[in-house]
């Protein structure tokens, strides 16, 4: 079984909250983002963390201009990331297991 | 023919004319001598030596790249000591005979200038964002380019660096777990943060730098320590102590160069996390170069011993409210922002709650005597605070003018002290008392962030799970179709590789202040059961992509990554 991209899938996610942080007349997250729905998965060279929603946004179909827009908004000082990671799936095995 | 003061390193021929002027009572002999902090430094200066002869030793005899990498920076690391330590020693000389000549001893001192109180420094959580390009992963494709990373920190003649780490780029961030801890800082410190970086592999093998360029730089000091090296010498010559002679280095042997630097002073003391400027100090030219974002990002906080330790104590007598005559006695003691007093001077130690505590702070007005005497009372001292509209005063008695005086100039110099330290007297900022650094151990291959953060059971289901997972043998079943997200791209031989998104310092408020951490499957929001599993809503199809670049160009090309 693979994953067709663009059709609907269910996953376990994971919930983060970030707070930002100040850099001058900034907020900043500290961390960057790679990739998008206009970039070449292939060239990705790390596997983990994909983001699913930024603040209630989906973010499973955007390109990389609009995820980093999606972040870095002035307005909003808190981010809330829902995302999924291969060690999830272990983590409910585990859980449904014991 | 000479006699030696055994304390110092000072000779004195007899019947010289300095003798004589010693024996005509004109010098005294302690002014050549060295005070004791004098010695105490001229020890660390002679370990410092003996430490840097060490290191020598073993850089000759090491055979690995990572444990010359290693036995270099505790070289730089002790020059640079060794630098500071004399410049001090020079210093504090020049100091000596310039204050002690051309004044009698009988001079009593003026009246001093108030100085402000010490304090301690600690900065912890130091994190340098590094900013990959795409062009990055076309180099080298074969071998993951490395660099050897580590931190020099300097605050007046003392020096501290941070452990070495391992830079490549699947790393997102340098983050140094070390915590540093200054003592005996006033509050115009300038605590200098340096980058120094070298490269793993070989300088020489690297196609780029022409041969001449390549021997240059591994034969030649920097140009910033050759200066100081030059400056130090010609101060040093009069010190009698041996000249120092700096080692050439080994041929071949790794070169860490300055990447970056900053400066930081009172003012980016914050008890909480800031972002900080660096200053670039190298260029793509240079075999050392790393992306940097061009920020530093840690907690600075200070102590200063005004806050943390009792600047008065004493007995007093205190108007209770309300009742004119009564005055109670207490054991005053002021500390901090708050004069506190105690019903017994037993009870300070003991954790007893104080009779009364009043507040000092910069808003404070303290009178002394007669306005607010009450009759019969002499010796008073009146205490206001304004509390929105309302004004609140205390008025407190001493046993004698002495006391008075003495709580008076005790109130006067934290006042002052206050107006130096800023914002370091607005509340006690916690310092956590350093661990002593385990030595580098053998250097296995670093990787990623996720590697360096601790795992604590409570917090990191997933991590604990692999670990079970490992031990039992745990098969998983069938792996679900989402999975396929991962596994159908190519991956990195270590499974566990860093996240596109690397976790900043999160602030979560349930957590007391800590380093750093990701919060797996949501312990914190009461409807949500830990361990249990959440399933996203099938994604709604209705969400097109936008047809302006997608379905016109050709397949995606590019793998963009953007800061945020």
């Amino acid at each position: 079984m693979s994953y067709i991209p663009g059709q609907p899938v269910t996953a376990v996610v994971q919930r983060v909250e970030i707070h930002k942080l100040r850099q001058g007349e900034n907020l900043i997250l500290g961390f960057s983002i790679g990739g998008g729905i206009d970039q070449d998965p292939s060239q990705n060279p790390f596997s983990e963390d994909k983001t699913d929603k930024v603040n209630g946004w989906d973010m499973t179909m955007v390109t990389h201009d609009q995820a980093r827009k999606r972040l870095t908004k002035r307005s909003e000082e808190v981010v809330r990331l829902l995302v999924t990671r291969q060690s999830l799936q272990k983590a409910v095995q585990q859980s449904m297991l014991s | 023919m000479f006699s030696r003061n055994h304390r110092s390193r000072v000779t004195v021929a007899r019947g010289s004319a300095l003798e004589m002027e010693f024996k005509r009572g004109r010098f005294r002999l302690s002014l050549f001598s060295d005070q004791p902090e004098d010695t105490e430094l001229q020890r660390k200066l002679d370990h410092e030596i003996r430490m840097r002869e060490g290191a020598c030793k073993l850089l000759a005899a090491c055979s690995q790249r990572e444990q010359a990498l290693e036995a270099t920076k505790s070289l730089l690391v002790c020059n640079s000591r060794i630098l500071s330590y004399m410049g001090e020693l020079q210093r504090r000389k020049e100091a000596q005979v310039l204050g002690k000549t051309g004044r009698r001893p009988s001079d009593s001192s003026s009246p001093a200038e108030r100085s402000p109180c010490r304090g301690r420094v600690c900065i912890s959580d130091l994190r340098i964002p590094l900013m990959w390009k795409d062009t990055e992963y076309f180099k080298n494709k074969g071998d993951l380019h490395r660099w050897a990373v580590f931190l020099l920190l300097q605050l007046g003649e003392h020096i501290q660096d941070t452990e070495m780490i391992l830079v490549d780029r699947t790393l997102t961030d340098i983050s140094f777990q070390n915590n540093m801890l200054f003592t005996e800082v006033g509050p115009d410190f300038e605590l200098r943060l340096e980058l120094y970086g070298a490269c793993v592999e070989e300088e020489g093998a690297l196609a780029g730098a022409p041969k001449r360029l390549a021997t240059k730089l591994s034969s030649s000091l920097g140009r910033s320590s050759g200066r100081r090296v030059r400056a130090s010498l010609d101060s040093a010559g009069g010190s009698g102590s041996s000249p120092i002679l700096l080692p050439t280095p080994a041929v071949g042997g790794p070169r860490y160069h300055l990447l970056a630097h900053t400066t930081l002073t009172l003012a980016a003391v914050q008890d909480g996390f800031r972002t900080h400027d660096l200053t670039l100090a190298s260029h793509e030219e240079n075999p050392a170069w790393l992306p940097l974002y061009g920020s530093v990002c840690c907690r600075l906080a200070a102590q200063p011993l005004c806050m943390t330790q009792p600047t008065a104590s004493g007995t007093l007598r205190v108007q209770q409210a309300g009742e004119m005559r009564n005055w109670a006695r207490v054991h005053g003691v002021l500390k901090g922002t708050n004069l506190f007093c105690y019903r017994q001077p037993e009870d300070a130690d003991t954790g007893e709650e104080p009779l009364l505590t009043i507040a000092i702070n910069k808003e404070t007005r303290v009178r002394a005597g007669e306005l607010d005497q009450a009759p019969g009372r002499p010796f008073t001292l009146s205490v206001s605070n304004r509390y929105g509209d309302d004004e609140v005063t205390h008025t407190l008695q001493t046993e004698s003018r002495e006391a008075l005086q003495s709580w008076m100039e005790a109130l006067w110099q934290l006042f002052f002290d206050m107006s130096q330290w800023k914002q370091c007297c607005d509340e006690i900022m916690k310092i956590e008392t350093p661990v002593p650094r385990k030595p580098p151990q053998a250097l296995a291959k670093q990787g990623s962030l996720y590697h360096e953060m601790a795992i604590e059971p409570l917090d990191d289901i997933a991590a604990v799970t692999d670990i079970l997972a490992q031990r039992e043998g745990a098969r998983l079943e069938t792996p679900p179709p989402w999975l396929a997200m991962f596994t159908d791209q190519p991956t990195l031989p270590n499974p566990c590789s860093p996240a596109s998104v690397a976790p900043a310092s999160a602030w979560t408020h349930p957590l007391p202040w800590g380093r750093p951490r990701t919060f797996s499957l949501d312990a914190v929001p009461p409807d949500h059961s830990p361990g249990a599993s959440r399933s996203v809503a099938p994604l709604p199809v209705q969400r097109s992509p936008r047809s302006r670049g997608l379905c016109s160009k050709g397949p995606p090309r590019t793998w963009l990554q953007s800061p945020v």
